[in-house]
This record gives structure tokens, sequence and C-alpha cells, in this order.
């Protein structure tokens, strides 16, 4: 656990916070000090020999069902005095009282997940949290009680990485489910979490994952070290890690993996990937991130070795084809019109003759009312999407074209485009950054700029690591190992090694043929 | 913005130190640069600079015989190449840091001054043919002559990354130049007359001589290796490697020489900027368009490194011998200058171009003499008497 930073605190003012002492009241008065909320409620009750006891919770995030019955009820019931009565030996000092009566206290409310707190801070962390603190009369120490029951939904197939074939299983917002969901796929004891908790006000929890002995360790320290540094108000999601995580800040590419999918991320670990997972976001974060991973769908591993290679081919033309088509379409109008077959360039330019709009500036115009449709019908409510679709389709672009202010080829090439794009879902982003910029470039200076575009973007690439691995790998350094599952997607007997890129510790994951796994290192 | 900026033009983490050093005392670093990259640097980097304008030059001097002059050149090189193999197998330390250690801190640094100079003259005449080029293949109709200045800025990006980033764009060189370069011969041979480049030695031996010594500047390989060296260890077997992925690079270019000649014979001399043209021909191409392009334009992303690559080396050896490891300064400067020379020289081609054809003992002395003279350095060390005297080495003395 993150040490408690006093510079760095979850209160916004300070508090001169006094130790915890045998009075009840006290104690009580004290933590509903620093907890002034309103949703904090505390239940004060009595034991049968009239032992004062209160339980202080957040309401909304507890399970008030267990309260009564393993807490309350068992606790009322007890008599503390007798109990203490029928030992045998009975504590001289006050101290040995003390410990004994938390036993006693221990045994009567029968709740596995009791710990105790000495200092108001802490309780107030595990109130926060969502846990019980139970205060009693006479002893100076808090019990939390584990009873957290927060709102979480139920484990479904997520939106945004949907398979026809393999699991379905997606990961939720409470890390714990998402923590079980890998375990439950990877059942050994290497499989290790380490959990800090970063958030000055959501002292949110993040879960670093990974395999022991399988993964990178100096990828591991870096990522342990990069979370430390890390003082943030808030971490409302996965992202915010990545963020803050990833090595080259102003870059448009992608430096860490993400993936909705329990399987997807289970796999990457045991590839030797480290991962991260973050309380409150169903996305789940994995490094070394090359880009091939973006290419690759879960899906591939489901299917024949050879519709794998085809789907991952259609997936990477048509990354080529969302990013440049745009730009070679303006380039072929303005400055090189050998770039499309000459019957085609007549069509295209009897289209356009009498358009009001440089090529440029129509392409332009047609793609960001895509954009604007596209994040249109993200955010507004479904029940009017229907209503969007016949908007633009209809009154944007066919009444457009009819009035002659954008031609029928221009929509063509950026709905294609547009499509296109969306074969490679985590690429989204940065294809469609890209996209603007190649764009602007052909419009500018031509086919020669976009050339050059591909070579600076190549060139940053190549010379670009994060979390010890170069972002295109297998192509660059070359790995002909690794290559059997980039673009080209062997079977599965090819795929006996771990990728090299991540420099796992045990190269070996498959027995075949009767070989053994060689242990290495 | 500023911020961005500096951080895409930062070097990366492992390209702090240059690969090349030649501190005293100074640990061996580690190997930046490896066989399969020089490897594939030798096979699918190298060849593309034979494919812009040293083919019409060849057709130009030695017509037929065009492949007489090319196939002398290569064996010069790889002559040359050899040797420095033979050279860095002997040597337990990077060549720059050999240098200094048999001859002195001093030699080193002439060495590279000398170098720096060298490749910014070798990088003046590729650097008009590349702007030339650029106005041929991508416009219908000639451009500003600022539209080539957007080149430098990848131009100063490529020389603050470093050795390491283009040992990598080697590995890449392995995509973008084989499969264009094999699907623009499959579109050329079927048009192409094979029996255009017989009979061998049928042309006046004068003009392969000429021929040979005027595309000197397009050949002297062996020099851009060189730095490459600086950053790698070699290795057993290692130097049968390099040199047969060289001769792959030249089996390319010989083909494509002969493709070339067999496509536009007679007229093979006003053929410029060959590799965008042999595929033109190919049926296909009136119904779909000029898909030929595309291929080119990827083997372009070759050619943009290569040019440059001799600009990244001036930085690299001036900044080794000012023992500096920054690189943003001069190569802002480097690249702004040679800004000003292209836009100045880009109406007075000729003038350079007459400079460039009779320069060739300059790129013979830095690519072939200057490393077969890097043999001196398996030489041992004489040892020095405490009183300054020398004194026979052993085998001197068991001689």
């Amino acid at each position: 656990m993150r040490p408690f930073a006093n510079s760095f605190s979850p209160f916004s003012h300070t508090f001169s916070v006094n130790s915890l002492s045998l009075s009840l009241e006290k104690n009580l008065s004290e933590l509903k000090k620093l907890l002034p909320s309103e949703d904090i409620f505390h239940y004060v009750f009595q034991t049968e020999d009239g032992v004062s006891c209160a339980l202080l919770y957040a309401d909304g995030i507890v399970n008030k069902q267990l309260l009564g019955d393993l807490v309350a009820r068992p606790l009322s019931r007890l008599n503390l005095k007798r109990e203490l009565d029928e030992l045998p030996e009975k504590p001289q000092k006050d101290g040995g009282r003390v410990e004994v009566k938390l036993q006693i206290i221990r045994r009567a409310t029968l709740f596995p997940e009791l710990k105790e707190k000495r200092e108001f801070q802490d309780a107030v962390k595990e109130v926060l949290d969502g846990n019980i603190a139970l205060l009693i009369d006479g002893i100076s120490v808090i019990l939390i009680v584990g009873a957290k029951f927060l709102p979480v939904r139920t484990v479904m197939e997520p939106p945004t990485d949907v398979a026809v074939k393999g699991p379905r299983e997606g990961f939720i917002e409470d890390i714990k489910v998402n923590m079980a969901l890998v375990r439950k796929r990877l059942k050994t004891p290497d499989l290790r979490f380490e959990t800090v908790k970063i958030g000055k006000r959501t002292d949110s929890s993040v879960a670093i994952c990974y395999l022991d002995g399988i993964s990178n360790a100096s990828v591991k320290d870096e990522v342990k070290e990069k979370l430390k540094e890390i003082e943030v108000d808030c971490i409302l999601d996965s992202s915010y890690i990545a963020a803050l995580i990833a090595p080259h800040k102003h870059s448009i590419f992608k430096q860490v993996g993400t993936t909705e999918k329990p399987d997807v991320f289970a796999g990457k670990i045991a590839e030797g990937r480290v991962g991260i997972l973050v309380d409150g976001s169903p996305i789940a974060l994995t490094v070394p991130f090359v880009l091939t991973e973006d290419f690759q769908s879960s899906e591939d591993y489901f299917v024949s070795p050879f519709m794998a290679t085809i789907f991952r081919a259609i997936r990477f033309i048509a990354l080529v084809i969302a990013i440049l088509l745009p730009a070679f379409y303006v380039s072929a109008q303005l400055f090189k019109m050998q770039l499309a077959p000459i019957g085609l360039m007549l069509t295209i330019l009897s289209g356009v003759k009498e358009l009001p709009l440089s090529p440029s500036l129509e392409l332009m115009v047609v793609l960001l009312l895509l954009e604007i449709l596209k994040e249109a019908s993200i955010r507004m409510p479904k029940y009017v999407g229907m209503s969007l679709s016949v908007v633009g389709a209809l009154v944007l672009g066919e009444t457009a074209v009819n009035a002659g202010f954008l031609s029928t080829p221009t929509i063509i090439v950026v709905a294609f485009s547009g499509i296109c794009l969306y074969t490679v879902p985590n690429f989204v982003e940065t294809g469609s950054i890209l996209r603007w910029i190649f764009l602007i470039v052909a419009g500018s200076i031509g086919p020669f700029g976009v050339v050059l575009a591909l070579a600076f973007v190549l060139y940053y690439l190549l010379a670009t690591d994060a979390f010890h691995a170069p972002l295109l790998a297998p192509f660059c350094p070359f790995t002909p190992r690794d290559m059997r599952d980039a673009i080209a997607k062997y079977n599965m007997q090819s795929l006996s090694k771990r990728p090299s890129v991540f420099g796992s510790q045990n190269k070996t994951r498959m027995r075949f043929d009767g070989k053994k796994i060689k242990k290495e290192n | 913005m500023i911020k961005a900026l500096r951080a895409v033009f930062a070097r990366g983490a492992t390209d702090k130190n240059s690969e090349l050093t030649f501190r005293k005392g100074a640990p061996a670093a580690k190997p930046q640069v490896n066989c399969r990259q020089l490897c594939f640097f030798a096979a699918f980097f190298l060849p593309v600079s034979k494919l812009l304008e040293a083919p019409s030059l060849l057709a130009r001097y030695a017509a037929g015989d065009l492949l007489v002059p090319a196939l002398m050149q290569y064996l010069l090189q790889t002559l040359a190449l050899a040797l420095l193999l033979f050279v860095l197998s002997r040597l337990d330390k990077p060549l720059l840091q050999a240098i200094a250690d048999r001859f002195g801190q001093w030699t080193a640094k002439i060495i590279c001054f000398l170098y720096a100079a060298y490749f910014l003259f070798s990088a003046l005449l590729p650097l008009l043919d590349l702007e030339k080029f650029v106005y041929a293949a991508f416009y219908d109709t000639a451009p500003t002559s600022f539209t080539f200045a957007p080149f430098f800025l990848l131009s100063a990006y490529f020389c603050v990354k470093g050795l390491k980033a283009l040992a990598r764009s080697a590995d890449l060189s392995l995509f973008l130049f084989l499969f264009p370069f094999i699907a623009l011969m499959a579109m050329s041979v079927g048009q192409t007359d094979f029996t255009a480049v017989l009979p061998v030695f049928g042309e006046p031996f004068k003009g392969v001589l000429k021929g040979f010594s005027a595309t000197a500047p397009h050949f002297a390989d062996v020099a851009l290796f060189l730095p490459l060296f600086c950053g790698y260890r070699y290795k057993k077997g290692d130097g049968k490697k390099i040199v047969a992925s060289y001769w792959a690079g030249a089996a390319f270019v010989l083909f494509f020489l002969v493709v070339f000649l067999g496509l536009f014979t007679t007229l093979a001399p006003r053929e410029h900027y060959a590799f965008i043209k042999v595929a033109q021909y190919f049926p296909a191409l009136g119904t779909v368009g000029r898909l030929d392009l595309l291929f080119s334009y990827f083997l372009t992303v070759i050619l943009f490194f290569y040019g440059c690559l001799p600009v990244l080396y001036t930085v690299e050896f001036f900044s080794a011998g000012i023992n500096s490891d920054k690189r943003v300064l001069p190569s802002a400067v480097l690249n702004l200058a040679l800004l000003v020379f292209v836009f100045y020289f880009n109406q007075r081609y000729n003038a350079v171009y007459k400079i460039f054809e009779n320069a060739y003992p300059v790129f013979w002395a830095f690519s072939v003499v200057i490393p077969i003279l890097s043999l001196f350095l398996l030489l041992k060390k004489p040892k020095m008497k405490k009183d300054g005297g020398r004194v026979e080495t052993k085998e001197a003395k068991d001689a």
C-alpha cells in the first residue's frame, strides 16, 4: 500500500487529529469531525451488559444485511463482562485486557474480514472505501468490517471488442471482479497482483498484474516506479494512468495497450507483458505495447491461421486506405493526375468542375462532417440516432451534392475512408489525426508531402521505444520469430516461444511433438 | 507546442551518448548496430540510391556495356569493404576508439572532421538530384522552388535521432524496398528486351572507364558503412554475411540496369529517375491508372532516408570531432545551410554536376583508400621507453 503522505493528503484542510482514546464518545465525535458529510451514518447500540458500540459507514456502499446479521445482532447479544469472567486466566495489564476483549468481539461477530486500525486517518480511508468502522467503548482500537458492497454492473460482453467466436466476458468497473476474472483464467501461483492507491480525492486502487518468472522484471519495476511518481487529484479511469505513465507525453501514438476482455488481458500477461487494472475502469492496460497489437483481434486465435492472416491483412490494408486515400485523392486532383486512371479522373473532374470549393477544402468539409456525425451519434440518445442518420445521410449528403456544394466522389472517398478506419477500432483516434495531417499536407504540397509525412511518421515510430520495446516491433527491429504473430498469423505450434520483444524471462510457452518445455533462466 | 516539438526532436533514452565516441579510457558502449541491420542496410537500403541517376549516367557513357562499370564499382567497393571487415574482426573495440588508441586523439579528431567535410560534400549532388526527382515524380507541373524545403525537416529529425534509429530504418527497408521493387520489376520484365545488354564489351572501353569514374559518387558505399561500423562489434562469420548482402543489393541494381536498358535502349541516357518510369508500360496500368507510382512512392521513402544519410553522418562526425553529444544545433544549422544551397543551386545543377563528375578521386579516397589504410590499425603499437626512446616490439625482436 502507498504510505499516507501528509504533503498530499486526501483532506482538503488539516486537522489536529488526536490519538484514539478509550472513550467511544470522543472517538466517534473525532471521526464525525473528519467525516462531516451527510451520507456518513453512525449507529450506536449496546451489548447485553451495557457496553456502548458504534458503527460508522458511508450509506449506499455497505451491505446492511451483513452489517445487521453478522455484526450488530451478535454484538448486541454479547455479554462482554461475563465472557471475561469466564476466562480461566484473567489478564492483569490493561493492554492485555484490550487484546482479550478484541478477541472476544472478533469471535462474536463471525465476520471473516476484520482489520484493526489505530489511527483515525486509516479508519477514515476505510470508511470512504466502503467498509464499516466498529468502535467499542473502552477499547482504543477501531475495527474495520469489510462489508463493502459497491453497486456494480454485471459482467457482460464489451461493446468495443465484440467477438463472433471466443469468450464474451468483459471487464467491469470493479477492480475486485476484474482481478477475479483474470485469476479465473490464470490459475497459477505465479500470477501476482500488487495494489497501490493513487488519487488525492479518489484514492483509487490500481493493481499491477504480472506472471512472476515470465514478465520482464525491468518493465515491472518501471511501471511501479512510474505509478509511485503519480500525484494526482482524481483517477476516474485507466486512461488517466495510461496518459500519466506513457514515456512520450506528446505522442499521438498509443504507448500503452488497452483491452476490455479478460481473455485478451490474460493472453497478454502470459506473453510476458505487465498489466494494470484500475478501480472504476472496465479498460485494462498492458505494457509494453507494440503497434501490431492494434491489428490483432482476440478472434484471430479462435479461427484458422489462414483466416486470421487474411483478417489482419484486410485490417492493415484498410487502415492504409483510411489514412492515405483522402490525401491521394486530393493530390491526384491538384498535383498528379496520373495517380488515378484516366477514365476515373475524367469522371471526377466532370463532377467537381463547377464546385465552389477547392478539392482539398471540399474534402476537409466532408471529413469534418463525418467527424461531427460520428461524435454526435456517440453522444446523442439512441432514440434520436435514427433521425441523425437520416439528417446525416440524406439532408447533408444528398442535398449538398444536388445543390452543387459537394461532389459525389468526395463523399464516396470520405465514407470509404471512414469505414476502413473502423476495421481497427483501437487505432481510430490516432488514425483520425493522421488522416487530417496527411490531408492538410496533400492539399499544401501534394503527393511529395504525403510521402514525406509518411517517411517522417515511420522514422518517428521506428525510433520510439516505450517500456523497453520498440513501437514498430517486430518489423523494426526485425525479429523473424515474432513475425509469426504480427500481420501473418502462423499456426499455434509455430508460436511455441513468447515474443522476444517483451524480454520475457521464460521464453518457451508451449510443448508439442513430445518436446518438454525447457525452463530458461 | 514548443514542448511537443522538443519532445519529438529529443533523442531516445538509449541514444543519449553518441555511438561515435573515442574518449580516452571510456568503457566500450553497448553496440547500437547489429549484423542483421548491416546486412539489410547493404541489401535493401543502399541499392535504392543507384536507381535514380546512376542508370542514365551509366547508359550515357557505357551504353550497352553499362553493367561493366557498375560491376567494376561493386568489385572495388567489395574489396574495400572486405578489408575493412577484416580489420574489424581483429579489433576488440569500436573503430573510432581503435583509431584514437592507436594513432592518438588528434588523429581521430582529424579523421572525424575530414569525414564530416566529405559527407557534407557528398550530400550536395544527391540533394539536387532528389529535388529534381521530387519535382518530376510528384508533380504534373513544376511547383515552386520552396516545395522541397520540408524535406529538411525530415533531415533535421533524422540527424537528431542518431545511428541507432538509422540502423532500425535498415530493418524497415526490407519491407519498403523489397516488395515495391519486386512489384515494379514484375511489371517491367514483360516489356524488357534482355538482349540489349549484348554483346558484352561491345562498346569502347574508354566509355566504360568514363562511366566508371563519373558514377563514383553514386557507388561510394563503403564510406556509408563507416559510421555504422563505429557502433558495431564484429562477431565471427559476420563478414561473409555482410559482403553477401552487399552483393544481393548489387544483384538488385544490376538486374534493374538490365531492365532499364532493355526498356529504353537508345533512349536510356535521357531517362532520368529511372525507377518511376520502368513500369509505366505495363499494359494493365492503362485501365487501373499508374499503380506503379504507389510502389515507387514506397521506394521513395527509403530514398528520402538515403538523402538524409550524408547529412546525419556529417552531424555525427562533426559532433564526435568536438566531443559533443548535442545534435540539435549542428543539425539545424547544417540543414538550413543545405536548404539555402538547394534553393540557390537548383538552377545551376550542371555546374555542380561538372564538379562531381571529376571528383571521383575524392570519393575513392574516402570510400576505398582510407578504409584500406585502416589495415594500419592492425600493426602493433610500438612500446615507448620511459626516457621517450623507442623499443623494439617482441615480434621485431623475434624477427
